[in-house]
């Protein structure tokens, strides 16, 4: 029985080419990262700080969820609470149908994907944009996005061209954007250069911002000491989505509430440190109230996330800020892709989450992961994420979602070294039959043999051996 | 119960063990010459340019020679020769076709090339949809490290602020670099004294 | 001091002469060895795979086998660390012998420290930085942490005459292994041991090297597949060179 992580992961292999470019993109990252880590002295010292600050702000949340709401509401913000995707998806729309919002521009929000608000917006009639790049390209091609902080870095150029031909995009703001861009004889009908396609996804991104009637973000931070929400981005795409429509909503996860800017200094330092490898994101916004003659709500989402709270395994997943650095760490999402989970987030935070929010439907993602622990080293606010993962594989013979194969072995492994004299005979007989051993007897070959030779076995064990005296 | 109450609720029963604001106390990133620094980032790795104004500089002969081609500068700084004004303009979207947007930064940060600005001007859309900025920053206000800016920002009524660090970028194509996504394409820092 | 030889089962039944040079290493350094013959496993195949309650007989056995010695030696570092940070926890209660379970790098580095070693290896070997060796034994620094650079495998290797020590580039990142991953997830294990493999041939070195025997049986099983013809030795058996 394979999971369909593996499943998936060999198909994403059978294109090596492939599995390079995705390792070596993801792999860039991960060695900027560690540049800047080398360049800090305080670097472990910050970690340690923000692992704490999440696990005193995480126990002391209802405390600081009061606070920030006061403080919110005295900023003139009006603030709501959703317990969960529905309630969530309702706020919205009354937000809305109260301001009568027929386009909406939305910065890059996970939460919202969690809680499949676009659809419910398209449902209800409202044309949502996308106006972080990589999501709008996701969201012209209809595919969801394999990454959390690079959600199309897999979509080539030559797709992004084509994608925006077909949307019209190119014959709209082609020709403008290619002023003074393109080289002799390039063609901006055919261009597939990521400058231009930028530029001519600006122009069209332009467009929308100044004809939407509501701008979303979600947000990186919310400070209770303030009620500020902070936002991070590069394009400052946040920023223009909410520069220029009447009404800001905000929908951010419990768990994004920190004290105060003692302790947002420390994320500031770490978070695109982390996840993207820069010293900080070209834009910090802090939006603490609405514009004049404008309205900003907050939504305060839960959807889970006070449940895990109560989880003595799992709680600290709670601390992550979806900075991605562990799955561009992940030697095994670097070589399997973000499509090949079956969670909207890959990798090892998205192993966790995934089973946090549905276990029959993703156990499927435990066998990604070799436990080499690399994550757990990278994490800015130090997650115990294979730890959790090896926790979850304990839990999945209760779960009914054991690999037989893998149950068959290690109760085979159990029996053979439970008993010593079994153990030492069936190792005498090993060398034998040469090619499995008894222990070893319900080891798929096929599986094994998929990219290895079998290993050959001693003539003789170091049991042996020592028995006869020949270890001197 | 209303789920705000079910939410403070859960949350309030499923905690266990609790844990303590830690001391931040350790040593931070310092530099003996911060302001350089500030410029060594700013035009390396935050892709920003800078121009040093002396006191005796007319402002906007520099902002003239930072961008000659400019068409439409907007401002609310007091002395900017400005065509529009983000105070008075009566909608953001007024606001879409400036060349140059001229606003003032009030902390810079050498560490990463961040600078506070606060928001002052009744159309924020000045600091974004700009095509190009001029940010004004007085050396006096730079600091080595985040820590330090942090302590240092303050907001005023308009209750928004931003640090920026330079122009707009983005690497979701293929992951090349590519400056000027959805806000300013260019960043020019006038250093004054 | 007294010191319990642990050779897990896969050393035990597919390199023992892996468990012949980490015996002969430490009697040479004067160390009084026993090898208790009722040992098998660490336990860490069935963990891994789930199901760490099927070794809970085992790992009692261990403790009871192991307890009187002052030291627990094992040349194999994930199952060392698997003694030391797992075996607690699966029997719920303290254990004195995973406590004192060390693999043989560390122990030699760290308790031993010896100065010189007779052994001579005229050859140049690609270092392999096991996982567990390097996240939960500290054989070496992580390079994901800004911590100071060290190499307690590398120190030990330097004592050998004549040796030459290469790191792959990516020193420490996971071969693919991880025991039942290698079968469960094929396609990625294998290809990240593909990668891995090319990185420690691209050092020009004739052998690679490591603390762990798992690690290296993953890659020489990729080695043969391919024809590459890179040589495999475990990091005991260059110090126990020539004795
Ligand atoms: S678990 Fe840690 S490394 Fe992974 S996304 Fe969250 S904060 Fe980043």
């Amino acid at each position: 029985m394979s999971t369909k992580h593996s499943i998936a992961a060999e198909k994403f292999n059978q294109d090596s080419g492939r599995v390079t470019r995705h390792d070596q993109t993801f792999w860039s990252v991960r060695s900027k990262r560690d540049g800047l880590a080398y360049q800090l002295e305080e670097w472990e010292q910050l970690r340690e700080s923000a692992n704490l600050i999440k696990k005193h702000t995480i126990t002391h949340l209802a405390d600081y969820l009061e606070q920030f709401e006061t403080n919110a509401r005295k900023n003139g913000v009006h603030v709501h609470w959703a317990k969960d995707a529905d309630e969530y998806n309702d706020i919205v729309m009354q937000i809305m149908r109260e301001h009568n919002v027929k386009k909406v521009v939305k910065s890059k929000s996970m939460l919202t994907e969690e809680c499949h608000l676009n659809d419910n917006l398209i449902r209800h009639g409202i044309d949502v944009v996308e106006t972080d790049l990589g999501e709008r390209i996701l969201q012209l091609m209809e595919i969801p996005p394999s990454h959390i902080v690079m959600p199309a870095i897999h979509v080539t150029r030559e797709e992004v061209a084509a994608c925006f031909r077909e949307k019209g995009i190119i014959e709209k703001h082609g020709a403008h954007a290619a002023e003074g861009l393109l080289k002799e004889g390039e063609d901006w009908r055919t261009s597939s250069d990521p400058t231009y396609l930028t530029r001519a996804a600006r122009y069209h991104l332009r467009d929308n911002f100044m004809e939407a009637d509501c701008g979303m973000t979600g947000g990186n931070f919310g400070i209770a000491e303030t009620g500020d929400i902070v936002v991070c981005t590069n394009e400052g795409n946040a920023d223009m989505s909410t520069s220029i429509p009447k009404l800001h909503i905000v929908s951010i996860g419990l768990e994004k509430i920190i004290p105060n800017y003692k302790a947002m200094g420390v994320f500031q330092r770490l978070l695109a440190r982390h996840g993207t490898g820069q010293a900080t994101t070209v834009y910090t916004s802090h939006f603490r109230k609405p514009r004049p003659g404008a309205e900003m709500h907050i939504i305060l989402v839960d959807n889970g996330r006070s449940s895990i709270l109560g989880n003595i395994e799992h709680w600290q997943t709670l601390k992550c800020m979806r900075c991605g650095a562990c799955m561009n760490t992940c030697p095994v999402y670097r070589r399997s892709g973000g499509y090949s989970y079956t969670y909207f987030i890959p990798g090892p935070i998205g192993v966790n989450l995934g089973m946090l929010k549905d276990k029959d439907a993703n156990y499927h993602n435990c066998s990604a992961c070799s436990l080499c622990m690399s994550c757990d080293n990278v994490c800015p606010v130090k997650v115990d994420l294979s730890t959790q993962i090896y926790k979850w594989r304990q839990e999945l013979d209760s779960m009914g979602h054991a690999d037989p194969m893998k149950k068959m072995m290690s109760a085979g492994m159990q029996t053979l070294f439970e008993h010593p004299s079994l153990y030492t005979t069936a190792l005498k007989f090993a060398p034998l039959a040469n090619h499995v051993p008894a222990f070893m007897t319900n080891i798929k070959a096929n599986a094994w043999c998929y990219g290895h030779t079998m290993p050959e076995f001693a003539k003789e064990s170091f049991h042996t051996l020592w028995k006869k005296g020949k270890v001197k | 119960m209303s789920s705000r109450e079910e939410i403070l609720n859960r949350l309030r029963g499923n905690v266990r063990e609790t844990y303590d604001f830690p001391d931040l106390g350790f040593r931070k990133l310092e530099f003996a010459d911060p302001v350089a620094q500030y410029v060594e980032t700013t035009v390396t790795t935050a892709g920003a340019r800078v121009f040093e104004i002396k006191p005796t500089d007319d402002l906007n002969e520099k902002i003239r020679e930072a961008y000659p081609d400019a068409k439409i500068i907007a401002s609310n700084v007091p002395g900017i020769k400005a065509d529009k004004n983000p105070d008075t303009v009566e909608r953001a979207q007024d606001l879409e076709d400036v060349d140059v947007g001229v606003i003032k930064g009030e902390v810079a940060c050498a560490e990463n090339g961040c600078v506070w600005i606060p928001q002052t001007m009744k159309e924020k859309a000045v600091c974004f949809a700009s095509e190009t900025l001029v940010i004004l920053v007085s050396k006096q206000n730079i600091v080595s490290n985040m820590h330090e800016a942090y302590e240092r920002i303050k907001f005023n009524d308009y209750g928004f602020g931003t640090f920026i660090s330079g122009p707009s970028k983005t690497a979701d194509i293929e992951q090349s670099l590519v400056y000027g996504a959805q806000a300013a394409r260019g960043v020019t820092i006038f250093l004054t004294e | 001091m007294k010191i319990g030889l642990f050779v897990p089962c896969y050393v035990d039944a597919l390199y023992p002469e892996v468990g012949v040079a980490a015996y002969k290493l430490l009697c040479s350094l004067g160390l009084d060895v026993e090898y208790p013959e009722k040992q098998t496993c660490c336990g860490q195949p069935m963990g891994n795979a789930g199901f760490q309650n099927k070794a809970e007989k085992l790992v009692e056995n261990y403790d009871e086998l192991f307890r009187g010695y002052d030291y627990v030696v094992a040349p194999s570092a994930s199952c060392a660390s698997y003694v030391r940070f797992f075996h607690e926890g699966i029997v719920k209660h303290e254990c004195e012998a995973a406590k004192r379970t060390m693999d043989l790098v560390e122990f030699l580095h760290d308790v031993v420290k010896p100065t010189s070693l007779k052994a001579r290896f005229p050859h140049k070997v690609s270092l392999h930085n096991s996982c567990h060796g390097v996240r939960e034994l500290g054989l070496s620094s992580p390079s994901e942490r800004n911590v100071p650079r060290f190499n307690k495998i590398k120190d030990l290797l330097q004592l050998v005459e004549g040796i030459t020590v290469m790191e792959p580039e990516r020193p420490d990142e996971c071969c693919g292994f991880g025991g039942m991953f290698s079968v469960e997830e094929p396609a990625v294990s294998t290809r990240m041991g593909k990668d891995k493999l090319r990185r420690h041939i691209a050092t020009g070195a004739e052998y690679i090297t490591g603390p762990d025997s798992s690690c290296l049986m993953h890659l020489q099983g990729i080695a043969r597949k391919n024809g590459e013809p890179i040589k495999f030795i475990h990091v005991a058996q260059i110090l126990a060179a020539g004795l």
